[in-house]
């Protein structure tokens, strides 16, 4: 993936954790915040220790093995069960770009531009920075334009949240077995450990060469990325319970909404500042989940794939890619404005539920011994990474219940 | 034809008919042929691993699979290392077509029964990674095999016959049992060799690499892009790195230490033969972007009042690529740069002539500050296949070739 080696000004953890935050991510940890208050702040600790537990095991298969994870899901699992789970992260990931797409259209809808003009315009940016090559470039104002999400961080604070219902939020866990609950928390996993940035780190982490005795920084690396992630999420949901949940008014139909976790700070630019940070995560995941996608099914399927080769040298890759956008930005033309916030929010959704399964692969693989050597799982790693596999499923298991089969549920 | 995907899971029976298990995998013996069969192996269901020879197998259909002996008399063992299994090391691994030089996939195998008097042989024919052997996997199971044939019948089909394969182990002790020679891959352009190793995974490249000499394996590792480089020395040992890299031309060997970790960049350099790393250590102590980080110290010099022949014994004696020079530079003696002999003028002047008569114009050269515009430009503007690059005092320092300078500019665009 030599598209993926422009990401290397920071480690490969660092970078996922800044992608992590695209417009799924500010959407669920705001409707998390807005609908439910603080009490949904627990879920960050132990989704935060799932995260780290995932990303190492990814990135330790990256050094010890050097092949990427969908070459090694193919190679010991074969051609039928790589195509099945190919198939499925492409929808995943379509739906995905869908999100980002919407992300677009609904921060710019702030700035009263139709998303017909947004997105259209948006998605030819991105397929030319990226085809073009000058994503470098691009690239660095993506990342310093991420320090929007420190402006959170201060309405968080301005906002005077009761600090008292939030540390009890935090560490107390609220358990409801309601479907939108259920719903919202895999959802909050879903965002925050995404099967598509797994099979992205995993070939960053290839890609960089990196000697398995040096392997101990990328742990630290992953670990600082992972915290990062944690802690705008937790004041996104902060800033969206103290004010939003606080307000009386819970529901999050647009950015409009979504912005007035900022107005502590921002006062009446607090759209407009929203606006600017959304649009920017937006872009910036746009850039980067369609070209993982096309990466890692040509690397499953054995398609020729690379960012440098002519079209007709890697027609599929090149299909895929722009395949990706395409779709991704028609279904948000296509889609009537009040549901463009329930499918980011979706989206996420379906990255919870595939998740479990892409771990499971992940956990056999990192427990052979014929591939890892001395470097298998610990007996901690798989406990926890077993648990969450578990728990998401049996929540995925109790929603799907809740939702369409209410009778059998008391 | 048969296919493994269709051979996978067979039922197989013993000489009386009796249901043994499924067929789970087949392996050839390289040391013997390296196209037949040598063995069947069935899973009870009892889970043993049952090992038929080929002699053994009365008939083989997309049906059923028939040995010749009684079930009692079928010894168990699994396959040892000088085996190639189909379903272990061939399928869905990536092998190298060393004749359209690529990497490919593999989707499935095809085969070729070939009844014998007493048994049946099977003949490994080619490795198949078309849209039909896609097709094929994907339904396996799903439809009758005479159904998925139809199905798959209008499909592409692309194989790579087996004698064009060559299969990528990273153990070298495997590789030796398993007569895995790169030989076919040695002869091929070292760029082509790059395109190759681009593909694979880096203890694959290392594989490959181990089997290539030092001269083919520094040809190639000077075509890869240099992240890859970097990648690749790094995971050699010091002793075999400093091999290749010495056998580098040393601006291609500085451009790539310069890249490494420096702990890793004097390991390679202390293993080096200490003329070559005396000359790589030079260039690294030029700038990367300039005239100086650019240049090569290999070049033939000559004292300006030198003749032809003094010039011909020079190139003799010439320790570096010979098919990198394309002219020979004329220093005074205290080493100023006079004038730059193209090498064509050589073939045509008189063995006693001075070489500084067979040319008229001064040398043009840069000074090893320039930046990578100025090199680009004077190129450009003076039609030049090589520009000398000198110190303050006008001194020579080394060359910087047109390649490189191609390299700048397509890395520009």
């Amino acid at each position: 993936m030599s598209a993926l080696v422009f990401l290397s000004v920071l480690g490969p953890g660092i970078i996922t954790s800044n992608v992590d935050n695209d417009a799924g991510g500010i959407y669920t940890y705001s409707i998390a915040g807005a609908r439910y208050g603080y009490s949904l702040l627990w879920t960050l600790v132990p989704i935060t220790i799932a995260l780290i537990v995932v990303q190492e095991m990814v990135g330790r298969m990256g050094v010890v093995t050097g092949k990427g994870l969908a070459d090694l899901i193919r190679e010991e699992y074969g051609f039928r069960t790589t195509f099945i789970l190919m198939l499925l992260l492409l929808l995943t990931n379509w739906g995905n770009t869908v999100s980002e797409f919407a992300g677009l259209a609904s921060g710019m809808s702030v700035f009263h531009v139709s998303r017909f003009i947004s997105v259209p315009l948006g998605a030819m940016f991105v397929w030319l920075l990226v085809v073009r090559g000058t994503y470098r470039i691009v690239e660095k104002v993506f990342l310093l334009a991420c320090f929007f999400y420190v402006s959170y961080l201060i309405s968080g604070f301005i906002a005077h949240p009761t600090w008292k219902q939030a540390a009890i939020g935090t560490i107390k866990p609220a358990i409801a077995f309601d479907a939108d609950y259920l719903y919202m928390i895999i959802g909050l996993v879903g965002t925050t450990i995404a099967p598509w940035m797994q099979f992205y780190l995993q070939a960053a982490v290839v890609e960089k060469g990196i000697k398995i005795k040096h392997y101990v920084h990328s742990r630290l690396d992953i670990i600082i990325g992972s915290i990062i992630v944690d802690v705008v999420a937790f004041f996104i949901i902060l800033a969206c319970a103290a004010t939003i949940y606080m307000s009386g008014n819970r529901q999050i139909d647009n950015a409009a909404d979504a912005a007035l976790a900022l107005r502590p700070l921002a006062g009446n630019a607090a759209a407009a500042l929203f606006a600017f940070g959304l649009v920017n995560a937006s872009l910036f995941a746009a850039s980067i989940l369609p070209l993982a996608t096309a990466y890692t099914v040509c690397e499953g399927l054995g398609f020729e794939s690379g960012i440098n080769k002519r079209p007709h040298e890697a027609p599929a890759f090149y299909s895929l890619y722009t395949g990706l956008i395409i779709l991704g930005g028609l279904a948000v033309l296509i889609l009537p404005e009040i549901r463009q916030v329930p499918i980011i929010l979706f989206s996420q959704v379906a990255n919870g539920i595939l998740l479990p399964f892409v771990l499971i692969f992940m956990l056999r693989l990192c427990n052979r011994e014929d591939l890892m050597g001395p470097y298998r799982n610990t007996r901690t790693f798989n406990i926890i990474a077993w648990t969450t596999c578990i728990i998401i499923m049996l929540l995925t298991l109790l929603w799907v219940i809740r939702s369409f089969l209410p009778q059998y549920l008391p | 034809m048969i296919y493994f995907t269709e051979l996978e899971n067979l039922p197989a029976h013993d000489a009386k008919g009796e249901y043994l298990g499924h067929l789970v995998d087949l392996a050839i013996n390289p040391s013997q042929n390296s196209f037949q069969v040598a063995y069947f192996y069935v899973m009870t269901p009892k889970k043993k691993l049952m090992c038929i020879p080929h002699d053994q197998i009365s008939t083989i259909s997309v049906r059923a699979a028939q040995t010749s002996i009684p079930a009692a008399e079928i010894s168990c063992a699994a396959p040892d290392e000088g085996l190639i299994c189909i379903k272990k090391d061939v399928l869905d691994q990536q092998i190298i077509d060393v004749n359209d030089q690529k990497v490919v996939r593999v989707i499935d195998v095809d085969f070729d029964i070939q009844p014998n008097h007493k048994h049946t042989e099977l003949r490994i024919v080619a490795v198949n990674v078309g849209a039909a052997a896609a097709a094929r996997r994907l339904l396996q199971g799903l439809f009758a095999k005479h159904r998925i044939r139809t199905i798959t019948s209008v499909l592409p089909t692309k194989t790579i016959p087996w004698e064009f394969v060559s299969l990528i182990e990273p153990d070298p002790a495997r590789r030796v049992k398993l007569r895995i020679e790169y030989n076919r891959l040695a002869k091929m352009h070292p760029a082509d060799i790059a395109d190759i190793l681009e593909e694979l995974s880096r203890d694959e490249q290392r594989s490959v690499i181990e089997s290539l000499d030092d001269e083919t394996a520094a040809e190639a590792v000077s075509e890869i892009p240099t992240r890859m480089q970097v990648a690749l020395l790094n995971s050699l040992s010091a002793g075999r790195a400093a091999d290749i890299v010495e056998e580098m031309a040393p601006d291609e060997a500085a451009d790539v230490l310069q890249e490494l970790p420096p702990e890793t960049t004097a390991e390679v350099l202390a293993n080096m033969d200490a003329e070559d790393a005396e000359d790589v250590r030079k260039l690294l102590g030029f700038e990367e972007n300039t005239a100086g980080g650019f240049m090569t110290n290999e070049f033939i010099v000559l004292d300006e009042t030198a003749s032809v022949e003094a010039a011909v014994e020079a190139l003799k004696n010439f320790s570096g690529e010979l098919d990198t020079i394309h002219a020979l530079y004329l220093v005074s003696q205290n080493l100023v740069l006079t004038k730059v002999v193209p090498l064509a003028l050589l073939l045509i002047s008189d063995k006693n002539a001075p070489l500084s008569s067979l040319v008229s114009d001064e040398a043009i050269s840069v000074p090893f500050h320039a930046d990578k515009k100025t090199v680009i430009n004077m190129f450009h503007k003076y039609n030049l296949l090589t520009l000398p690059v000198v110190d303050d005092n006008d001194r020579l320092l080394g060359v910087v070739t047109a390649d490189d300078v191609l390299e700048l500019v397509i890395k520009e665009k």
